[in-house]
């Protein structure tokens, strides 16, 4: 079930809004600082200028000081903006010498200033106002009364040129964020194409179509484009065996179906009640066979869907060998050959499959031997232990296979190259199958001076352990011999 | 609403006009939800409101306070009342001095409620540049907005409060009789050269603006001798000469055209033109080395008592329509940009050349109404026109008697 959770670009566009919004608080908040810090800075300076302009002006005669007030300096004061301005000359007793305005002044200022200067807010009827006051005196040779230049104007050019300073960075910020947010969205459908692809080609697919992938993918999908390859290549398996099973079954019960035929289609030509009944008897036989057979295939197929965690009984190897080999001596096919048993280990080999699929591994093993030889064959079947294996092998000193048709014995229909017999050809692909179901392996290879050797490599069941663990085999058993 | 003004006037005190705009601001915002409560609070303060506001009435006016002619100003006059026949006004012109204690006058706390000494003029209107613009520096000013106010010249207004709405050319005047005998005066230089050599024929004849008593005058003086050094020079040729000082551009050409004067110095041009119009023995000469212009400045008082009547009047003035009256009809001048009639800024400057001065309304006017700076300047204009030199050089600098460094 696919639930959808959020959306990558509303994500990053989350992520974008927040970082922008936190940092763009910041942002402002230095800017406009910044901004008023300039302002303030730059009409600090012109009233420093009036200030020193007015300062300039100032005459003594015979110690009393003079002003004439300078119109540039009230040019200066009341700056681009065109403030309201105001200057006051004072003597160091408070007394006006000059001035332009009725604003009192407080006295502690007065008194605290000293010729670095000072730069006060003041508020009056008219506003706000910004004050800068200067103390001047002047070497001469009688005692000079000091004066005080006080000079002021109001704060609508400070205002104004904070303000559009702050727009200024304002408007670049909100540029910046824009293109930030246009690159982001290209960037982010950019980075989501190579997804689109995929989704395109995976749509685009037929049912049946199987084949791994070929897309150009970014080093951030690889893993994604390898899982779904992975997971083709399982499906692709899966269903050839499927296929193979159904025809691998399909042969099993034809075979048997056609004996039955031939037998009733000898009974029905004789008048023979005894004949009949013999025959009859054949069927009921056959049918029996059969049935269990279907019954086997049955169990195969739902086999597939087992669950594998399945616990199986653990049984021994040894007993059922020799059991399969005592049946098929008994049997009239085997007359014709020397079928026995090899070593076999002293101590009990557990293993945990199915024992009718082993056994019809088995005796499919066996009847292919006894088929593909000449009469007179030695068949062996020999059993023993190999680490965490059993092994199980079927020799033969019959012709043996051309070392070219080896690989493909486990294939349907291959009969090791031969059409001279009556075989169908899925002997060995029947025991591939169901050696694949129980986790077990097969190998097919000549001998020498001649014969061919089946090997059937069974993982043991681990005694103490949770015995399902066998069917998780780790090591290819076929290269540790 | 059909109380008798005075009534009105009592119930509502003497609320500055901010009171009223604070009322008929507030009002929608708080109670703008619900209509019918509006429109009772409406009824209630309604006669407060119109008494407040002060639409002018007959017996109530809009003041303009003017340091203007009235025959020169009239087709202006004429021009709004027919544009707002509902807006009664009274013009009272004055000089400049009575038209600056006007602006101050109701501050003082002198006379009676409701009488006409103690309220403030609704417009003032005056030539006497600094003292406007010390008054607009003072807050008494109301700071205006409006398309009208947006186009008006950058150069020609301060703090959208007051705007300089004329550009009237500086001018000497001089009888026909002075061209018989000697040749007329082009330029300040051949003015101080008459001075010198015709002493003989003009010693009483000569007259010229007061800086002593006019605003005007004054100004004019303070201008001149910003920009030239030989102003001094000249002030002492015409102490020479015993120029007679006069307060009015209006005595002087009315000196000129009796006889009594042959040389007028430093006449407001507006006037002179108009009137060697009418007198053919009066000539105008513009300057031909610098001529100063003078621009009339105009502002709604801060405590104007019909303020939304006097807006209506300032931006009237400011209008495309007032400048065309202004360009056509007076010889005032405009300075609006795109005004076409035979007295526009544009037209003088075509016609005279770059030579024109103008008086700009900026900071550097609010010197010349400093106490200080004042009496320095006046004291040694009347030491040269009486003939003395002993002043030394600082104070003429500082005083803006010599050209700046």
């Amino acid at each position: 079930m696919i639930e959808v959770e959020g959306s990558l670009k509303r994500r990053l566009g989350g992520w974008l809004v927040v970082t922008v919004g936190v940092l763009g608080l910041a942002l402002m908040v230095e800017a406009w600082v910044s901004s008023q810090r300039a302002a303030a800075r730059a009409f600090d300076a012109q009233l420093q200028a009036a200030a020193l302009t007015i300062a300039e002006a100032v005459r003594w005669q015979d110690g009393i000081p003079q002003v004439v007030v300078p119109a540039a300096a009230l040019q200066i004061l009341a700056t681009d903006s065109q403030a309201r301005v105001f200057y006051a000359v004072l003597d160091d007793d408070g007394r006006t010498l000059s001035r332009n305005w009725p604003v009192d002044i407080p006295v502690a200022w007065q008194q605290a200033l000293d010729e670095g200067g000072m730069s006060r807010d003041l508020t009056t009827t008219l506003g706000e106002l910004r004050l800068h006051a200067q103390r001047v005196a002047s070497a001469g040779w009688v005692t000079q009364l000091p004066v005080q230049v006080w000079v002021g104007h109001t704060l609508e050019g400070r205002r104004a040129l904070a303000r559009s300073l702050f727009e200024r960075s304002l408007s670049r910020f909100i540029a910046m964020v824009l293109l930030t947010g246009v690159l982001m969205g290209l960037t982010m459908r950019a980075a989501l194409s190579p997804l689109r692809r995929l989704r395109r080609q995976i749509r685009g697919r037929g049912a049946d179509d199987f084949s791994p992938l070929a897309a150009r993918v970014p080093k951030e999908l690889h893993e994604l484009a390898q899982a779904l390859d992975h997971l083709f290549a399982r499906q692709r398996q899966g269903r050839e065996d499927l296929l193979r099973f159904t025809a691998d079954a399909s042969h099993q019960l034809k075979t048997p179906l056609a004996g039955l035929k031939t037998v009733s289609e000898l009974g029905l030509r004789s008048s023979d009640p005894d004949e009949w009944r013999q025959a009859l008897t054949r069927v009921h036989a056959r049918a029996e066979d059969t049935s269990r057979l279907a019954g086997q295939l049955l169990s195969l197929a739902r086999l597939r869907h087992l669950d594998r965690e399945t616990a199986l009984p653990a049984l021994d190897l040894g007993e059922l060998v020799r059991d399969v080999a005592l049946d098929w001596a008994a049997r009239e096919r085997a007359a014709e050959h020397d079928l026995g048993l090899g070593s076999l280990p002293a101590e009990p080999l557990k293993v945990c499959v199915e024992g009718w699929a082993l056994r019809e591994a088995l005796g499919n093993l066996i009847d292919n031997a006894l088929r593909y030889t000449p009469t007179g064959c030695e068949i062996t079947l020999h059993l023993s232990r190999e680490g965490d294996w059993a092994r199980l092998s079927i020799v033969d000193d019959g012709p043996g296979v051309a070392d070219a048709a080896l690989a493909t014995l486990g294939q349907p229909f291959q009969r090791g190259g031969r059409q001279d017999t009556e075989g169908s050809g899925l002997g060995l692909a029947i025991v591939d199958t169901t050696a694949r179901r129980m986790g077990a392996r097969v190998q097919f290879a000549n001998r020498s001076p001649q014969g061919l050797e089946v090997v059937l490599w069974l993982p043991l069941a681990k005694d103490e352990q949770d015995v399902t663990g066998a069917f998780a085999a780790g090591v290819n058993p076929g290269e540790s011999t | 609403m059909s109380l008798p003004p005075g009534q009105r006037l009592r119930s509502c005190g003497r609320l500055p006009a901010r009171c009223a705009t604070q009322v008929t601001r507030r009002q929608p915002l708080v109670v703008s939800p619900c209509l019918p409560l509006l429109l009772l609070m409406l009824l209630l303060l309604g006669g407060c409101h119109s008494g407040d506001s002060r639409t002018p009435t007959d017996e109530d006016p809009l003041v303009i306070s003017a340091a203007l002619d009235l025959d020169v100003v009239a087709p202006l006059l004429d021009a709004f009342r027919q544009a707002y026949p509902q807006i009664p006004l009274r013009f009272e012109d004055r000089t400049t001095r009575e038209v600056d204690d006007s602006v101050v006058g109701h501050l003082a706390g002198g006379g009676v409620e409701g009488e006409g000494t103690s309220r403030a003029p609704d417009v003032v209107i005056s030539s006497a540049m600094p003292w406007q613009m010390a008054r607009v520096n003072e807050g008494l000013a109301r700071r205006l907005n409006g398309p009208e106010i947006e186009r008006w010249p950058e150069w020609a207004r301060w703090r959208d409060e007051v705007f300089a709405f004329t550009f009237e050319p500086v001018v000497m005047a001089y009888r026909l009789d002075l061209s018989r005998h000697m040749l007329p005066p082009q330029t300040h230089g051949d003015l101080h050269a008459l001075l010198a050599t015709q002493a003989r024929w003009l010693t009483g004849k000569v007259t010229t603006y007061s800086p002593l008593s006019s605003g005007v005058g004054y100004t004019l003086a303070q201008q001149d001798a910003r920009y030239s050094s030989r102003f001094w020079e000249l002030v002492g040729a015409m102490g020479r000469v015993d120029t007679r000082l006069e307060t009015t551009t209006r005595a002087m050409l009315e000196g000129l055209s009796q006889g009594r004067y042959w040389l007028g110095y430093n006449l407001l041009g507006s006037y002179a033109m108009v009137y060697a119009q009418e007198h053919p023995e009066v000539i105008v000469q513009v300057p031909r080395d610098y001529s100063l212009v003078l621009m009339r400045m105009a502002f709604v008082h801060r405590d104007a008592p019909h303020v939304e009547a006097a807006e209506t009047f300032v931006r009237f003035l400011l209008s495309q329509r007032g400048q065309r009256v202004l360009a056509g009809q007076t010889p005032l001048f405009s300075v609006l940009p795109g005004v076409t009639g035979p007295y526009t800024a544009a037209r003088l400057r075509t016609q005279v050349g770059e030579r024109l001065y103008p008086i700009l309304p900026n900071a550097t006017l609010l010197a010349f109404v400093d106490p200080a700076r004042r009496e320095a300047f006046t004291d040694h204009w009347r030491a040269r026109f009486q003939g003395e030199q002993a002043l030394d050089e600082a104070v003429e600098r500082g005083s803006g008697a010599l050209a700046p460094e």
